[in-house]
């Protein structure tokens, strides 16, 4: 019901909800016979919002906070692999025996590089293209939608396109670049059989199946940058790379967060697309966490330690995300 | 439009930029349909050739009639179907709450959608198998198309608060003085703005599921396998089959490039929608 009082004009939006929610006023008595017969009359604010929030909230915790519990609580356990097998407490251990692991330890690097490399060539490519679809306005149209598709294709067929296009005899990237005069053998490039740069190229499909988010969710925030702020700063004679610097990348500044955090956790957790290609070869050297821990847990048969990888993995996402969102942005307390 | 756009020469060569940049863009893609049209051995020819010298369906006739793969297909529109029903039952209403009423506990649960977006596969898939398995959703679409949602579903929070910050909030209130309850201002006022925002919403979930491996990997075996496991048991499985691979590949991914072309006109407008102005 306070919900129905909130007065339209003050426009402190959160300030009259979060007053209006323990302080139910009257409704205008114009509109109060309509809402007799609504539903939710009875509820406050706070409990509408709640009831809206509850159907997601509780699958959530069936389906993710309650495995997740599980796989950290195995994190102290030394599990059979078996089916059915044997559990033994085993405290710290796991973490021990993590920490003390050069595999861990490489995989952690090359988890941070592959992220690294991703997001950087993704933001980069895709505040580029979004604003050159802006530049050139409503005829990109067409444009806009080819440059679309790779977003729909899925990462394991991405993985296997690629791999097909980079294999060593026959991969036809290196054949081109061979004819084109670049290169000056078909195999002067070994693109995900030298340990050197495989863990590079296996981020190639990654940044170009995605960069189309990037490039659609910054467009989208393009729009809405008022016409007359950017006009009104040409007018003062802005030159581009002001406008740019100066008004448009802090005004897509929330925009910018949601594409980098949503786009880092992603490539931080990235899993098929480099398990089609390399298998974690060769050498090891595009071995990241997510493939580890996978290997730890069905290839080597150690749940217990894949759960303590797989907790410490998580742990530092979570701290590194939650400190790019109270930097950057700050989600639900949003000012308009 | 915005004063965004430019005109006059450096227009033109924005336009030769992108054209370029898109013709290195689709290459993969047009060489993989290539490929699919030519013979196995030549598929995996040395030197490789961009052309087919001699165009042939028969890889996609190989690929198609392989034991398990409409099977396959068939699991993948259903489990992608149903995760997005319930992924857009479950998030439209969470994100309009945490948008408007911009309470503590709406602040909690975006924290905790977003959370879950940064758990690795592995750590829910793992128990997952388990759970599944005790409440009988072991190797069923259903029980997949669960675990889909657990990925699609923090992503649509996301995407529908985002939708919901442009709709002012002068809209809902207009509707409330003309008598809605909240949700009817919800339903039938707020809803209707943002159906861009929700086609594209269903496409985001619609694909997480479409194109999801690992997940699929641990939670079916027989019946319920999706084509993405398929294509991925294509080198082990039959060999190097590059031909066929390339041709599953093309069935699998054209649908859903087709109807993103089909729904860009949504998503344009969903994306211009933000022009509402109160």
């Amino acid at each position: 019901m306070a919900s129905t009082t909130q007065q339209p004009p003050t426009g402190a939006v959160s300030e009259t909800a979060a007053a209006g929610a323990g302080r139910p006023v009257e409704p205008p008595p114009a509109a109060s016979a309509h809402r007799d017969r609504s539903r939710g009359r009875h509820l406050s604010d706070k409990g509408f919002a709640l009831a809206l929030m509850a159907p997601a909230g509780a699958f959530l915790a069936a389906f993710v906070l309650w495995p997740l519990i599980r796989f950290i609580v195995d994190g102290f356990f030394e599990i059979s692999p078996i089916a059915g097998g044997s559990r033994t407490f085993v405290g710290f251990e796991n973490y021990v025996t993590a920490f003390a692991s050069e595999a861990f330890q490489n995989a952690s690097v090359r988890t941070i590089l592959y992220t690294l490399i991703v997001v950087t060539l993704e933001f980069t490519l895709g505040l580029a293209i979004a604003l050159v679809f802006s530049a050139l306005g409503k005829r990109s149209t067409v444009f806009r939608t080819i440059f679309m598709y790779p977003l729909m294709i899925a990462p394991i067929v991405a993985g296997l396109l690629w791999r097909f296009l980079l294999i060593d005899n026959f991969g036809i990237v290196n054949q081109l670049l061979f004819e084109a005069g670049i290169l000056s053998s078909p195999d002067q490039i070994n693109w995900l059989s030298d340990p050197n740069i495989a863990l590079f190229s296996v981020a190639i499909p990654d940044v170009w199946l995605t960069t189309s988010f990037i490039t659609l969710v910054l467009f989208a925030g393009l729009q809405n940058i008022p016409g007359d702020l950017i006009e009104a700063a040409r007018i003062d004679g802005a030159r581009y790379p002001r406008l740019l610097f100066s008004i448009i990348i802090p005004l897509l500044r929330p925009v910018i967060a949601v594409a980098l955090i949503v786009r880092g956790i992603d490539a931080a957790r990235a899993f098929d697309i480099i398990l089609i290609q390399t298998d974690g070869g060769p050498q090891g050297s595009t071995t990241t966490l997510s493939l580890l821990i996978y290997r730890t847990m069905t290839r080597f048969g150690e749940p217990g330690l894949a759960s303590a990888m797989g907790t410490v993995y998580l742990l530092v996402m979570l701290a590194v995300a939650i400190a790019a969102i109270t930097l950057i942005w700050r989600p639900g307390s949003a000012a308009r | 439009m915005n004063g965004l756009e430019t005109r006059g020469r450096s227009r033109i060569i924005l336009w030769v930029l992108l054209a370029a940049a898109l013709i290195l863009y689709g290459f993969p893609f047009v060489y993989l349909l290539l490929t699919s049209f030519k013979t196995p051995l030549e598929a995996i020819a040395v030197p490789p050739a961009v052309l087919p010298t001699q165009w042939t369906i028969e890889n996609y006739v190989s690929a198609l009639s392989r034991e398990g793969v409409p099977a396959a297909l068939i699991n993948s529109v259903v489990t992608a179907v149903i995760s997005t029903a319930l992924s857009l039952v479950l998030a439209v209403p969470a994100a309009y709450a945490i948008t408007r009423f911009r309470t503590p506990s709406g602040r909690v649960f975006i924290v905790a959608a977003l959370v879950t977006r940064m758990v690795p596969t592995i750590a829910v898939g793992a128990p997952l198998v388990e759970i599944m398995r005790n409440i009988g959703l072991t190797d069923t679409s259903f029980g997949l198309a669960i675990a889909h949602t657990t990925i699609s579903l923090p992503l649509s929070i996301w995407l529908m608060a985002s939708f919901f910050e442009a709709v002012p909030d002068e809209l809902d209130e207009a509707a409330k003085v003309d008598g809605c309850s909240r949700l009817q201002a919800l339903w039938r006022v707020v809803i209707p703005v943002v159906t861009g925002g929700v086609a594209v919403t269903a496409i985001f979930a619609f694909l997480a599921s479409w194109n999801e491996f690992l997940f699929a990997l641990l939670l079916t075996s027989i019946r319920a396998q999706t084509t993405p496991i398929v294509i991925a048991n294509f080198q082990s499985q039959f060999g190097l089959d590059w031909g066929g691979m390339t041709a599953l590949a093309a069935v699998y991914s054209i649908p859903v490039i087709l109807l993103t072309l089909f729904l860009q006109r949504h998503i344009v407008a969903g994306l211009t929608l933000g022009a509402v102005k109160g």
